[in-house]
């Protein structure tokens, strides 16, 4: 890592000041650079501290000391002036006077770069969507961009990591500092994506995890996206602030639509009323992307807060969608099917693709419990369902057949 | 004068012997009891003399001493009255020595001179020894459970004096109720009031079946409680010295005892969450009261809302489970109570109490591992079985067959219970490894399924073991042979507990 400049270190010791937030930050970086904001903070003269809050807190901050942490740490302070700023964020409403950076920020130029992110709480359906869009979305040349965090994000990543090294990389956006992975459990995650791409943070290094940093973490993933979809989200679920700060620049918003009878898409599925355009897989992204990347002056973004996300995301028509050809991805095979009347295939026709409670798969199958057990460890052993604990679900949709309709019960 | 009258008291649920000795001499009017009385003892005087003067008994005016042998036993309850009332009338005169000798005595006195029955009248007549034995009329069904010949009643002291003296007879035994036949459990829940749940139904089949200790995890509402009630109907009832075990427990604690006297059909206690360390376990200061586990001796322990109860309370339960005993300390040693029961618990699964798979609900992954990490894993560890509840939904209430009756499932469980004791245990649960392997072997497919979850990390070497019990108890429900066959393997690793049943996620 090359030494940080005098002036990103100024920066840098500006972000991390006590009490700093992204909006004061940018006040203060507004008509100077980083190095004479410093001094006038240190002096006690900056006109936009009238308070003086900020001398306080630089009292005893070596701007030198702070760029050798970062030197250390292996992460890049930049300011928009830099050409490795996103240059997506250039001129958003809101963005980060400064940004910090591991790996590589420019993987984002010149390619397109789509917004997976969801619950943290998510089905395995949507674990296995997200997944499945992350992958077929870097194979076709898009940065996968997400929050790292449990659920949908870490999915989405993990598909995006295995689609290869040929792929294009990965992007995360995190909302602490980046020395503190979080959540733990995706360190690994984290350092693959800055490996192969690149995580980055307004954050400044040691921040731990904030109830507020979160919301502001999405707009910026909003923000250097082409596209958003949202695979599951609960109703007033994290994700939906995603969708709003997308809406807000114009920037379309793709939603894959679930069960109405989970909760956790009953967020994706109130998007989907308000005129989000439905994402089945990545080639459905991906006509979206190339529609948005064909507008190259983005209309002047909208920052009206509290404008329905309807207003301002317009589905892409069907005329436009590309026929579906070679490049499309291959869709997930399914292995040969149970043969017709057994236990198995009974079992399977009574699974849904969303957690079935095993209650449920016993009354309409109407098998015995042993029966009913062995067939579903059968079905997991073959790969046709996953299993949890007193739920089941199957992993592909029958070919051609639909669940017999059930009967109904004289009563 | 001196008279000396055998009777009992009470240590722990125990009775023990002991002699009421009582002294009338001339000197100043007083009266001393020694020999390690308690409170309710020394109040007895109050009582006995009330009881005496409202009699039409005098009451000497002169010096009485009480003692109570051996002196090492703390003595204690008010079943001395009687007693020493005797020894006060015959020590005085008013009854011929050669009348009372030969006979114990145990009650309680009223100061209307009436005879009432006390706590614990099973464990006391047991104890006098081979004397006949006056007690109480209205516990007299209690005290012919021991099975002993020359038990007598009475209902006052006038009665009691009336029939000593020869002035009227016994009064007639045939009044009391014939002891209630061990079996037919009449105006319990029925297991055919539960629609759909049939895999829950179940898992309290073979757990009540195989011993087998159950968790039911579900939200508010997917009717828990109503399961857990309805165990007791399927549990075999329990052998004439299981009943009488809890029989003495009930009785020691003061509790109503079913008519006939005799415990013929499980207990079901469900304590509170709330409930103390002493009421869970037994002892407190005065009286040594046995606790929830040993009034749940012989049948079923509720824990609803298991996370909620405290920990100590928790721990306590190890020992009771691991030996079906519970040992309180009190100053002078310790005392053994009863306590081998069928543990079921209750819990919500996840702080919301939704629960359901990852997704299902707003908790967070790590809310719910926090809340799963409430439980211990060695208390969590004791349970072999575990089914997740839903709320019944419009499926099952239309669809769902109607459930089996007790009835039918209670034959089915005594047929394994039965299939057992060939095996030389109780239940299945309290199957050896060693014994498990000859009265269990595995079929090839059942064999090599196991060996897999074994190699792919999903069952321990511990947790193999209960599969396969649990499996065993599924084929003799199945009517199966010897074999444990593959669907009964399957289905063992369907119904048994483990951690992720908290987390909703796949097993790990
Ligand atoms: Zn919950």
């Amino acid at each position: 890592m090359t030494a940080v400049s005098h002036a990103r270190a100024c920066a840098a010791a500006l972000a991390g000041l006590e009490g700093m937030t992204p909006r004061r930050l940018v006040a203060l970086l507004e008509q100077w650079g980083p190095e004479e904001a410093w001094s006038l903070v240190a002096a006690g003269a900056h006109p936009r501290d009238p308070e003086c809050r900020f001398r306080a807190a630089a009292l005893g901050v070596e701007v030198g000391a702070v760029g050798d942490r970062y030197r250390c740490a292996g992460v890049d302070v930049l300011v928009p002036e830099d050409p490795a700023y996103p240059a997506a964020l250039r001129g958003d409403p809101g963005a980060p006077a400064v940004l910090f950076a591991m790996g590589d920020p420019e993987v984002l130029a010149d390619r397109p770069a789509v917004a997976v992110v969801g619950t943290r709480s998510a089905t395995p359906y949507g674990r296995q969507v997200a997944a499945e869009l992350g992958r077929d979305l870097a194979s076709a040349g898009v940065v996968v961009v997400s929050g790292l965090a449990l659920g949908i994000d870490g999915a989405a990543h993990a598909g995006a990591l295995d689609a290869g090294r040929r792929a294009a990389p990965p992007v995360g956006v995190a909302a602490t500092g980046l020395d503190v992975a979080y959540p733990a459990v995706h360190r690994q995650l984290w350092n693959a994506v800055a490996a192969r791409g690149a995580v980055v943070s307004e954050a400044p290094l040691g921040a731990p995890p904030r109830r507020g940093r979160f919301p502001a973490r999405n707009r910026i993933v909003a923000g250097v996206c082409d596209v958003v979809v949202v695979v599951e989200c609960h109703q007033r679920g994290g994700s939906i602030y995603t969708a709003e700060a997308a809406a807000r620049r114009s920037i379309p918003v793709g939603v894959v639509p679930g069960s109405v009878r989970s909760p956790a898409s009953a967020g994706t599925n109130a998007l989907l009323v308000d005129g989000c355009f439905p994402v089945r897989d990545a080639e459905d992204v991906l006509v979206a992307v190339s529609l948005a990347r064909r507008r190259v002056d983005r209309p002047d973004p909208l920052p009206v807060a509290g404008v329905p996300v309807a207003a301002r995301v317009r589905p892409p028509r069907d005329d436009q969608r590309r026929p579906r050809g070679a490049s499309a991805p291959p869709a997930p095979l399914a292995p040969p099917a149970p043969a017709d009347g057994t236990a198995e295939a009974m079992v399977l026709a009574a699974l849904d693709r969303v957690p079935t409670p095993i209650e449920t798969v016993a009354v309409r199958t109407s098998l015995r419990v042993g029966e009913l057990a062995q067939a579903l460890h059968r079905l997991v052993a073959a790969g046709w369902a996953d299993a949890g604990d007193g739920w089941w679900s199957s992993r592909y949709p029958l070919p051609g057949q639909r669940r017999p309709e059930r009967r109904p019960v004289d009563g | 004068m001196l008279a000396t009258i055998p009777s009992a008291v009470l240590v722990g649920v125990e009775g023990r012997p002991v002699s009421v000795e009582v002294h009338v001499s001339n000197g100043l009017p007083g009266f001393t009891v020694v020999g390690l009385p308690d409170a309710a003892v020394r109040e007895s005087r109050d009582r006995v003399r009330a009881a005496l003067l409202s009699s039409g008994l005098a009451w000497p005016l002169r010096r009485i001493t009480v003692n109570l042998a051996p002196s090492g036993v703390r003595k204690g309850g008010s079943g001395l009255d009687l007693p020493i009332a005797v020894g006060v009338l015959a020590a005085t005169g008013v009854l011929d020595v050669r009348e009372v000798a030969g006979r114990a005595f145990v009650g309680e006195l009223g100061l209307d001179g009436s005879v009432r029955p006390v706590a614990g009248m099973l464990a006391l007549a047991d104890a006098v020894g081979d004397v006949p034995v006056v007690v109480p009329s209205q516990a007299v069904a209690e005290a012919a459970l021991t099975a002993r010949s020359g038990i007598e009643s009475c209902s006052t002291v006038r009665q009691l004096v009336g029939c000593l003296t020869g002035a009227e007879p016994w009064p007639d035994r045939q009044a009391e109720p014939v002891p209630s036949p061990l079996t037919g459990v009449v105006g319990q829940p029925d297991l055919c009031d539960v629609r759909g749940q049939r895999v829950a139904r179940r898992a309290l089949e073979v757990a009540a079946a195989g011993g087998h200790h159950l968790l039911l995890v579900g939200p508010p509402g997917s009717g828990k409680t109503m399961l857990a009630e309805r165990i007791p109907g399927i549990l075999p009832p329990p052998d004439r010295g299981t009943a009488l075990e809890a029989t003495r427990v009930h009785s020691v604690a003061g509790l109503p005892l079913p008519p006939g006297g005799l415990i013929g059909c499980p207990p079901f206690r469900a304590p509170h969450h709330g409930s103390s360390f002493v009421a869970m376990v037994g002892g407190g200061t005065a009286a040594l009261r046995p606790g929830e586990v040993s009034l749940a001796h012989g049948g079923v322990l509720f824990l609803d809302e298991l996370g909620e109860f405290a920990t100590s309370v928790l721990e306590a339960l190890r020992q009771p489970l691991e030996e079906g005993i519970v040992r309180v300390s009190r100053a002078r040693g310790t005392v053994s109570y009863p306590a081998r029961f069928l543990l079921v618990a209750a819990m919500n699964p996840c702080p919301c109490g939704e629960g359901g798979p990852p997704g299902s609900c707003r908790c967070s992954p790590v809310a719910r591992e926090r809340y799963a990490r409430r439980l211990s894993a060695p208390l969590l560890d004791r349970f072999d079985l575990a089914v997740v509840l839903q709320r019944t939904d419009a499926d099952d209430l239309l669809g769902g067959d109607p459930g089996e009756p007790t009835a039918v499932v209670a034959q089915r469980v005594a047929f394994a219970r039965y299939r057992a004791a060939t095996r030389g245990v109780v239940a299945n649960a309290l199957l050896s490894p060693e014994r498990l392997a000859v009265t269990a072997p595995l079929a090839p497919a059942a064999r090599s399924l196991l060996d897999a979850a074994l190699r792919s990390g999903e069952l321990s070497a511990r947790g193999l073991h209960r599969v396969h019990r649990i499996a065993r108890t599924v084929a003799d429900l199945d009517g199966a042979g010897l074999l444990v066959d593959e669907r009964h393997v399957h289905e063992a690793l369907v119904l048994r507990s483990r951690r992720s049943v908290l987390l909703g996620e796949a097993p790990r």
